[in-house]
């Protein structure tokens, strides 16, 4: 299949270099301390930050730092078949575990010890990138809580088809059976903090594909800030500031 | 909006603050080398406006202080020597337990408990105290965090004057009036109840 035509379009006519829409809003759930909506394209994620509050299981409490807990799901209708088993089968098990440990490395953990911080993110539909958008997501909700972070962690993947890498997988795309990297990195601090691939690449295109992911992040990265001024500015207006 | 002419700017997680040789590190920032480089930076860890502080003019240390404020206003947490208000819930013989509600001036969001030992209720003839005619169930009580305590409670202590029971309720409902620093009336039924009263007042 044609996945990069002689043109140089993709499927869904853009070009190779070029990443979805992206869309993004803070404060959906008002109970949350924190919370957004992230949308790359026609995946749509919602993220719910609460904390820091008190250890619920004693004897996962760290005298040093903060708990950080994630949990992945996917909503029933957000694939084409309704799907059985929305959390607690292997992927999501594994996404979770993914975005803690990204989240993990940088939030300044040791700043609240004995206290827990939980990580909800829900995939509401979802067409390919969905651990990316999910990390985004989680990012600005937890920017939103106001939890201290080292910088802003922001995710993109890149894959590799008709010998072109290609920015931003869509589902199609990614099911193509070609390679899928998801990178996450920390803009200002210049540092890759989550770099995972499936499928086989050759070891001289790697390199290529993880900088474009890397492009792709730091272009994320800056839309957020954006983002998070505006939210600030607004909430600032609001109180008369 | 800007004051003294302090041009105040907004800023987002792992913005560069400044170098760490001119600036100290306050709320809401941190120091971490920059780059691959071994200069430290001072970035900030949250989102809002940054502010500076100048030094007192007589630490050793004259680097101003930068720090960033939030917008989301976390609920306040008792730490040692801080002054809680607090509602008695259990009251035993060695220990009282109370819920605290406020530290300092502001409310907590979510509520934090306290111990109140017997040897804290006052601060003369610490092992003649009868609890129950120290605290009841109900009353209000300002006191001081002694510190963070164990897994279950705060350390609080109501030995000074002004600590102590601030509001109580009769057994006849009625909402009591201090006498002295040992006992309070109902001004319904004229019955007079032991606490450890605070003194209210200049």
């Amino acid at each position: 299949m044609e996945f990069v035509n002689p043109e140089g379009l993709r499927l869904d006519g853009r070009r190779p270099m070029e990443m979805r829409q992206l869309r993004a809003e803070i404060g959906a759930v008002a109970r949350a301390d924190g919370s957004a909506v992230f949308e790359m394209g026609n995946t749509k994620v919602i993220a719910a930050v609460y904390g820091p509050r008190e250890v619920q299981n004693k004897s996962q409490l760290s005298n040093d730092q903060a708990l950080v807990r994630c949990e992945y799901t996917m909503a029933n209708f957000s694939t084409g078949d309704r799907k059985r088993k929305p959390k607690g089968d292997r992927r999501s098990t594994e996404i979770s575990l993914v975005i803690r440990q990204t989240m993990e490395a940088c939030i300044l953990t040791h700043l609240m010890p004995r206290s827990q911080i939980d990580i909800y993110v829900q995939v509401l539909q979802a067409d390919g990138g969905t651990r990316s958008a999910c990390i985004n997501a989680a990012t600005l909700a937890l920017a939103d809580a106001g939890i201290p972070m080292r910088d802003l962690v922001t995710s993109c993947s890149a894959g590799y088809l008709n010998s072109t890498p290609l920015l931003d997988l869509n589902y199609l795309e990614d099911s193509a059976g070609g390679p899928d990297v998801t990178v996450g990195f920390l803009p200002k601090l210049d540092k890759v903090t989550l770099l995972q691939m499936d499928a086989k690449l050759p070891v001289d295109i790697v390199e290529n594909v993880m900088q474009l992911a890397i492009e792709g992040c730091k272009a994320i990265a800056t839309y957020i800030r954006e983002v998070l001024l505006e939210n600030t500015k607004q909430l600032e207006y609001r109180r008369g500031l | 909006m800007p004051e003294e002419g302090e041009k105040e700017e907004m800023v987002t997680p792992g913005e560069v603050l400044g170098k760490a040789a001119d600036l100290k590190a306050g709320k809401g920032a941190y120091v971490a080398p920059y780059r691959s480089s071994e200069i430290p930076y001072v970035f900030s860890s949250l989102t809002g406006l940054r502010h500076t502080l100048t030094p007192p003019s007589d630490s050793p240390d004259q680097r101003p202080t930068v720090e960033v404020i939030g917008h989301k206003a976390r609920g306040a947490v008792p730490e040692a020597g801080s002054v809680v208000i607090a509602r008695v819930t259990k009251v035993m013989a060695k220990t009282a337990s109370a819920d605290i509600m406020c530290v300092g001036t502001k409310s907590v969001r979510e509520k934090f408990t306290g111990v109140i030992r017997q040897q804290d209720v006052r601060a003369t003839e610490i092992d003649k105290v009868d609890m129950h005619l120290s605290f009841r169930p109900g009353d209000i009580v300002r006191a001081v965090v002694l510190s963070l305590g164990d897994a279950r409670a705060y350390y609080l202590s109501t030995a000074k004057n002004e600590l102590g029971v601030v509001s109580a309720n009769s057994t006849a409902g009625e909402t009591m009036v201090p006498i002295s620093w040992m006992e309070m009336q109902c001004p319904l039924t004229r019955q007079i109840e032991q606490r450890k009263v605070a003194k209210v007042g200049s």
